[in-house]
């Protein structure tokens, strides 16, 4: 209907009507679907209206109908579309509209529309299209052992985490010199460590240590590729653990300050505490070592050598300050 | 004429899925059952076009040669892939598509969620010379998606990864962490100066 009208314009004589025009004196604004005919017709026209024939063109074939009138309703989509491709509103069977819409109007139809040419779309991505493609890949996967169904059991069996990074993006270059970096995680419970080679892992490591997790992280990025870095950080955990078993002859210096832990054995607060009841009620018994040990064995004293044990290493809080608080009134028989 | 083409490229790229290397010359195709490595050399298909070539041509190429590889298979405790675009919803439907694939191939999901998009803006002169009072602005957004899968092995990952990577769309950047785990080496379980407790010099 639409294609005889604008062939009746050719026969009033006027080839390069705006549609637009047109249509709003009939009242309701929309876009012509005949505007390509209307062209193709018009390059046929001109010669014979001209009446010259300076040179006459090929006929060109009518476009058919576009291939949606003929498509069934089952068909087999991913035929139509098995690879990514740009959007063909002849091949696409739905009245798809996108663009700003003019002013009192609606957005403008599928044929010729650049808009979705320009967004991706993921016509070749239906469901059925996926469910096909699995299918064909699933032969090449492989099934999760059952036996480290939790997380806790893959700790127990595999417990060094490898951490690294893919990027995929369009640019210059493929290339993302972030990916060789390898993070190295382990819990250092799960190595096989003493109480001596643990304390000198933790002084090797430093920074990289988390005390509340216990997880050492080795994080490296000095070589140009991600396996050089993991070979790298996996010599690093292994020179750590051998060395940290060694006991250097410099070791046998460590002083208190070194010390990680506070131990109360031989502190100002075993002294003074020892002074301080000495003073206060066995002041006949004289000074001996005999006296402090026994006073160092009495339940209290051992409760005051907690509270303040405790204070020192977890730091101050309304626990460990109530609990200072009753030792210290045990002792002295308040 | 078209519907051809469309369709050997298509063919093409599906060999590219399977192969992974190249798809010229005889295929062997190695899969793993258990705990073992895939190894995916070569895929030689033959060029007829079909409508349903999908199935027809891949059951009798995955029934020609598949074997077993005895390389122990890296396991990946989590993966996530993170998915940078400037537009929602074509990242909403690639996360539909990768949700679906994984679901397909068995891989178990764990959050799939939208971090907050970010917002690039630049105040530039509108003219080349002068007018310094008149600027104009411009902003750059970026949308992101982030889906976690845990429990993965290697074999599956690398199907799952570079099928998902090859139907990125256009403009959509991907960054994918792997966080893979591996059993304490042999070197280190016990120390290598058991017998000598106090050594000097460290030996390799």
């Amino acid at each position: 209907m639409a294609s005889r009208t604008s062939k009746t314009f050719l026969s009033l004589g006027r080839i390069n009507i705006p549609l637009l025009g047109f249509n709003k004196s009939s009242g309701k604004v929309k876009y012509a679907t005949a505007l390509s005919i209307n062209s193709s017709s018009g390059n046929k026209g001109l010669p014979d209206r001209g009446g010259r024939g300076s040179f006459v063109r090929r006929p060109r074939r009518e476009a058919g109908e576009p291939r949606t009138g003929k498509m069934p309703v089952d068909q087999d989509w991913t035929a139509v579309y098995p690879a990514a491709a740009p959007f063909r509103p002849g091949s696409i069977p739905l009245p798809v509209r996108m663009g700003y819409p003019v002013k009192g109007g609606i957005p403008p139809e599928k044929k010729g529309n650049l808009e979705l040419i320009k967004i991706p779309n993921f016509l070749h991505l239906t469901p059925a299209a996926i469910k096909k493609h699995c299918e064909a890949l699933k032969p090449f996967c492989t099934e999760w052992p059952s036996a480290l169904e939790t997380d806790t059991k893959c700790d127990e069996h595999f417990p060094i985490k490898l951490e690294s990074k893919e990027y995929v993006s369009a640019g210059p270059s493929l290339r993302n010199p972030s990916a060789r970096i390898v993070h190295l995680r382990v819990k250092l419970s799960s190595l096989n460590l003493d109480d001596h080679a643990r304390k000198k892992m933790i002084k090797l490591i430093g920074e990289r240590y988390c005390k509340n997790t216990d997880v050492l992280t080795i994080k490296t990025d000095s070589c140009p590729l991600r396996q050089q870095n993991y070979d790298y950080a996996m010599y690093l955990l292994t020179v750590l653990y051998h060395e940290s078993w060694k006991t250097e002859v410099w070791e046998a210096e460590k002083t208190v300050a070194d010390m990680e832990d506070y131990s109360w054995e031989d502190s100002p607060s075993q002294k003074n505490i020892l002074d301080v009841l000495l003073r206060m009620k066995v002041a006949g018994e004289g000074d001996g070592e005999e006296v402090r040990q026994q006073l160092l064995g009495r339940k209290d004293v051992q409760d005051y050598k907690d509270s303040v044990t405790r204070l020192k290493n977890e730091g101050e809080s309304e626990s460990s300050m109530l609990q200072y608080k009753e030792a210290v009134k045990k002792v002295f028989n308040m | 004429m078209a519907s051809l083409m469309v369709r050997r490229r298509e063919l093409f790229s599906l060999a590219r899925i399977l192969s992974g290397v190249s798809y010229l010359g005889p295929a062997s195709l190695s899969v793993c059952s258990g705990h073992r490595k895939c190894n995916i050399t070569r895929l030689h298909l033959p060029l007829t076009p079909s409508t349903s070539f999908h199935t027809t041509v891949l059951t009798s190429a995955a029934q020609s040669a598949i074997t077993v590889t005895e390389e122990p298979d890296t396991l990946f405790q989590k993966l996530v892939v993170l998915v940078k675009g400037h537009d929602r919803a074509v990242l909403d439907s690639y996360e539909f598509f990768a949700t679906m694939t994984a679901k397909e191939l068995g891989i178990s999901l764990g959050k799939v969620f939208e971090p907050p998009k970010d917002i690039e803006r630049l105040t530039l002169l509108k003219s080349i010379h002068i007018f310094k009072k008149h600027r104009v602005q411009y902003e750059m957004r970026t949308h992101y998606r982030c889906i976690e899968l845990h429990h993965i092995t290697g074999c599956t990952a690398q199907v799952y990864l570079e099928y998902i990577q090859r139907n990125l769309p256009e403009g959509v950047a991907m960054e994918v962490t792997k966080t893979a785990m591996e059993k304490v080496p042999d070197h280190i379980l016990e120390p290598m100066w058991k017998e000598i407790p106090t050594d000097d010099k460290p030996s390799q």
